[in-house]
């Protein structure tokens, strides 16, 4: 056998072709293709295609006739109707202080919650599976659940805040009431997940890092400041995302609760936009109402990862 | 039963990483060849070309005959082991072993039988039924052979199929591996990073560093006669001593720091290419047991160095020394749980065990001088 | 598992627990009174102050809820879309995940991100063209009107969790299968499947409670009362001037049994797939 030694008498060597696919590549690639086919297909039938669909609909004249409709001509007038309009103007407005209070409010909570769970010795799994049920339940039941609860009437709220000596405040008879008494709902059903997330991250955690910072002499603030919440970062950005597209699309809830009303004061973008369209059947403006909430809410996605210095995981190659 | 045969197979990675650099390799039928090296040398690569798990770049691969570049892996009758046994965590042992057979729809008589066939081989007839989460270690590696055993295939694969074993345990499979080997007598291609293990295994042993082939040859061929400093530095253990040296001119001695090795004539007719370098620098390599006793007490060609430490091993003794000479390091070939040898002029010594050393005071070795070595500093090729 | 020492009656009354108690009866308690509502007579229920108890206790409501609001309808119609479209969510997205994280197709990073952007797109974004592509083919009432888009839109998700999960199983299995002459098929039936359990019982979860509670399109896509589901009908229950709260209350315990059970007996797969990384720090 020959024997070559120096290194140096491989860069003479003619490279060959780079990452030439053989036959073998290129039949896992096929059935890869074949096997993600049914899956891509229906996903792209559903979702590309309406997408597309939505976005050119939101720049051309829409006009109903008896037994359809037709696109007639492209026209900036949707998106200029909308601009012009107080009411979507008060729903962009709406649904990004809604997302903001309630994130953080679900955040803080969610994460005091985990805490204590992290710490639970006994009755943990119980406890998890009472958070899990706001988090599973029928978004339309839990509006009816407060709708009862705030019932100006008999409800339970009522009672309690005649009991503390509070008086009997009205709840969704007042925007104010209404927008703070959608909050504590939505907080209600969604604190839950927030704190399992970040129950499911704590556990993570790897153990050394707190013994380490007790050797050092780090009180329990400094430690939950210093490294407990600084290692929870990716997990609760993840919650944060989860949490941000949801209360972006915010719909059951002031549907059911609130109606939208008093006046607009709970109209959320999507309840904006399903009434423009379903109930008034302006198409136009509602489709440039749809794109545009799904243009912030990719906005609001790209935002919360950044804040939170978070990357989409890379290819695990 | 088949020969392997690569020719000129390359590999580039998607990434331009060019890891296998022509790399022709002939394994005869029946044989074990061992692939050894240091970490990232290509070995797996190259193994998993042959297995059809990675594309072929350029170059030929055979199988037999039949040139096998394009064939599936499955239709290259081949088995192949796994470091980490990639044993199924949700099958029984025998269900691990028989599941290729039933892949091949074979009746299920047929399958138990020859299940229970490899399990007695393998001594595993007891554990059939558990699942692999409940054998120990050297269990789940004799099942990952069992799997590759039932099969009967032409040829085996293994990729460091040892290297999760603790050392007492590897030392008995080694020799077990060994044996089921020759038994069913199937052409082998198996990989390792221990020279130790490539040495006591392998018919034939092909040495790589950074994607090149070095050398190929039977064990005691690799070591008597390496071709190059790599695989001197490489193979042995301790590792054979390299010290920077001269040859005087009329290449009758070579100098060693301040001591002058006189070569007697077999030496140097033996290797009569050391002539070219008369008056020029050469590597000289002297593997421990070529410094075997006193020099007082037999005539010859001497060393004489510093004593650092003694250890005795009963047999021999082991004696570490220093010279004035620079000691040379082969790139990569050193095994990093060894002991460090690197500093300035440090080398070993086996010495018959009444030799009168001490740590501390000045030896005179004799030279073996049949086993020098001598090495081309800018190539590293041997001198012949 | 780490440990912090805090001593005597400190370590149960802090800050931290307080808070966390207090969050826990803020959780419990609505979930009591919908209960207990459901088995008040509604004048009881609609008598100030409320009462903790229901005494006396009826199951009138639940007969109610079935007899006269059709909620048994509702209940049929929720389980069997829910039921299909998880279960195609699960078989289409393990064949799609498992290739998309095993075989060396080429762009499948840049699909994995368009997956990941459409499966954050709003319903609202898409509803109204999907509605007249709907009306177009005639399929407004009707099962496949709910179970092709539910489908779609869980898709994603579940091919996510499902590669990591894929991801995670070693290589060397799937190769030993193929070198054994395992097709790819039978590679994913017999040696990955079975590994990713977990990952299947995360990725069905979800998908049947996001089916179970959806309620946008089932609103708009399915007007007519037999092929509605539990939330539509539920939110249909009320008229202008009364909501029968006792009826509701009835039904929205018999519509969180199921899904309570399933996410009880799978809590683990819940929580595990929340964190099995589409996110890195
Ligand atoms: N998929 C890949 N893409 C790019 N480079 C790779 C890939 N796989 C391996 N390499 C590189 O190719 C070289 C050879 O890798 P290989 O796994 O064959 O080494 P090895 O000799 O088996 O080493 P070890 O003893 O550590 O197993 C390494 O430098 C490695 O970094
Ligand atoms: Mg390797």
């Amino acid at each position: 056998m020959a024997a070559i030694s120096t290194t140096a008498e491989r860069t003479t060597a003619a490279a060959p072709p780079r990452g030439r696919r053989d036959a073998n590549t290129k039949k896992l690639a096929r059935i890869g293709w074949g096997f993600s086919a049914p899956a891509l297909l229906v996903i792209a039938a559903v979702t590309i295609f309406p997408i597309v669909y939505s976005v050119i609909m939101s720049v051309s004249n829409v006009q109903l006739s008896g037994n359809g409709f037709a696109l007639n001509g492209i026209t900036g007038g949707n998106y200029s109707v909308l601009v012009h309009a107080a009411v979507w103007r008060y729903a962009v407005i709406f649904t990004i202080v809604y997302t903001l209070i309630t994130v953080i409010v679900e955040l803080v909570i969610g994460t005091c919650i985990a805490l204590v769970l992290e710490r639970l010795t006994a009755g943990r799994g119980w406890l998890m599976a009472l958070l899990l049920i706001p988090w599973s339940m029928i978004t339309v039941i839990n509006a009816e659940l407060y709708g009862y609860i705030y019932n100006g009437t008999y409800g339970v709220y009522q009672y309690l805040t005649g009991l503390v000596g509070l008086g009997h405040p009205v709840i969704l008879g007042t925007p104010t009431g209404a927008i703070a008494g959608m909050m504590v709902a939505d907080i209600w059903k969604t604190t839950p997940f927030v704190a399992i997330i970040v129950l499911a991250g704590l556990v993570m955690l790897p153990g050394d890092v707190y013994e380490a910072a007790e050797m050092d002499g780090a009180s329990g603030w400094t430690t939950f400041w210093r490294i407990t919440l600084p290692l929870l970062r990716p997990t609760i950005a993840l919650a944060v995302m989860f949490r941000v597209l949801q209360a972006f699309g915010l719909f059951d809830l002031p549907y059911v609760l609130t109606g939208g009303g008093p006046g607009y004061s709970t109209n959320s973008l999507a309840i904006l936009g399903y009434f423009a369209m379903f109930k008034n059947l302006d198409f136009g403006p509602g489709a440039a109402v749809a794109t545009s909430t799904a243009a912030l809410v990719l906005l609001g996605c790209l935002a919360s990862l950044r804040v939170f210095r978070v990357q989409v995981g890379k290819e695990n190659a | 039963m088949a020969t392997v045969s690569l020719e000129q197979v390359n590999k580039v990675y998607p990434n331009g990483f060019h890891a296998v650099h022509d790399l022709s390799l002939d394994i005869a039928d029946g044989e074990f060849m061992v692939l050894v090296g240091p970490s990232g040398c290509g070995k797996t690569t190259a193994l998993r070309m042959v297995a059809g798990l990675e594309d072929i770049s350029s170059g030929t691969l055979k199988i037999g005959t039949r040139t096998v570049n394009d064939v599936t892996p499955k239709d290259r009758d081949i088995a192949m082991v796994f470091q980490n046994y990639a044993l199924y965590p949700h099958m029984t042992v025998a269900e691990n072993i028989g599941f290729a057979l039933k892949l091949r729809k074979m009746p299920k008589t047929d399958i138990e039988a020859r299940v229970k066939e490899t399990a007695e081989i393998l001594g595993l007839t007891e554990w059939l039924n558990r699942k692999p989460g409940q054998l120990s270690g050297g269990q789940r590696q004799r099942v990952a052979m069992g799997r590759a055993i039932v099969r009967e295939p032409s040829v085996f694969l293994m990729d460091e199929p040892l290297s999760n074993l603790d050392a007492k345990l590897r030392v008995q499979m080694r020799a077990e591996v060994s044996r089921i080997q020759r038994r069913i007598n199937v052409s082998t291609i198996y990989v390792t990073h221990d020279q130790i293990e490539a040495m006591t295994m392998g018919d034939r042993v092909a040495v790589m560093r950074a994607g090149l082939l070095q050398q190929c040859d039977n064990p005691q061929v690799l070591y008597d006669h390496p071709d190059n400093l790599f695989v001197a530095a490489f193979i042995g253990s301790p590792a054979m001593n390299l010290y920077e040296a001269s040859v005087t001119e009329g290449a009758a001695a070579v100098r060693v720091g301040s001591q002058q090795i006189d070569l007697p004539a077999s030496v140097t007719t033996a290797h009569s290419g050391l002539a070219a370098f008369a008056g020029k620098r050469i590597v000289l390599g002297l593997r421990p047991e070529h410094l075997p006793a006193s020099g007082d007490a037999r005539p010859g060609p001497t060393l004489t160095g510093d004593v650092d430490l003694v250890e005795a091993l009963g047999s021999e003794l082991m004696v570490h020394f220093t010279i004035d000479a620079k000691r040379v390091q082969a790139e990569g070939a050193h095994d990093p749980d060894a002991e460090d040898v690197a500093a300035a002029g440090e080398g070993v010594a086996r010495v018959d065990p009444r030799a009168p050393v001490k740590a501390g005071e000045r030896f005179t070795f004799a030279i073996d001088a049949d086993g020098m070595q001598f090495f081309d500093p800018e190539t590293g090729l041997a001198i012949w | 598992m780490r440990t912090r020492k805090r001593t005597g009656w400190r370590r149960i009354v802090n800050g931290v627990n307080i808070a966390g108690l207090i969050s826990v009866l803020f959780i419990a308690l609505p979930l009591y009174w919908m209960t207990i509502g459901s088995f008040e007579t509604p004048a009881n229920l609609a008598s100030s102050p409320p009462q903790w108890f229901p005494v006396p206790g009826t199951t009138a409501n639940y007969s109610t809820a079935f007899s006269q609001y059709h909620f048994w309808i509702f209940f049929r119609n929720s389980l069997i879309v829910t039921i299909i479209a998880t279960a195609l969510v699960l078989a289409l997205g393990t064949l799609a995940g498992y290739a998309l994280g095993r075989t060396p197709m080429r762009g499948k990073f840049s699909l994995l991100v368009v997956l990941l952007m459409i499966s954050v797109f709003p319903e609202i974004a898409i509803i109204a063209p999907l509605y007249l592509l709907m009306r177009e083919i005639g399929w407004l009432n009707s099962y496949q009107a709910l179970i092709l888009p539910y489908t779609a839109f869980n898709l994603p998700f579940a091919i996510w969790i499902l590669r990591n999960y894929f991801l995670g199983i070693p290589k060397e299995m799937e190769e030993t299968g193929r070198i054994d002459g395992a097709g790819p098929l039978r590679t994913m039936w017999s040696i990955v499947l079975p590994q990713a359990l977990p990952g299947l019982f995360t990725a069905g979860i979800f998908c049947f409670t996001a089916c179970w509670t959806e309620f946008l399109m089932a609103l708009t896509f399915n007007a007519q009362t037999n092929f509605q589901t539990i939330p539509v009908g539920i939110a249909t229950f009320g008229t202008q001037d009364i909501t029968p709260f006792p009826t509701i209350f009835a039904a929205s315990v018999v519509a969180v049994i199921p899904i309570g059970i399933l996410v009880f007996i799978f809590r683990k797969f819940v929580i595990s797939g929340l964190t099995s990384g589409a996110v890195k720090g």
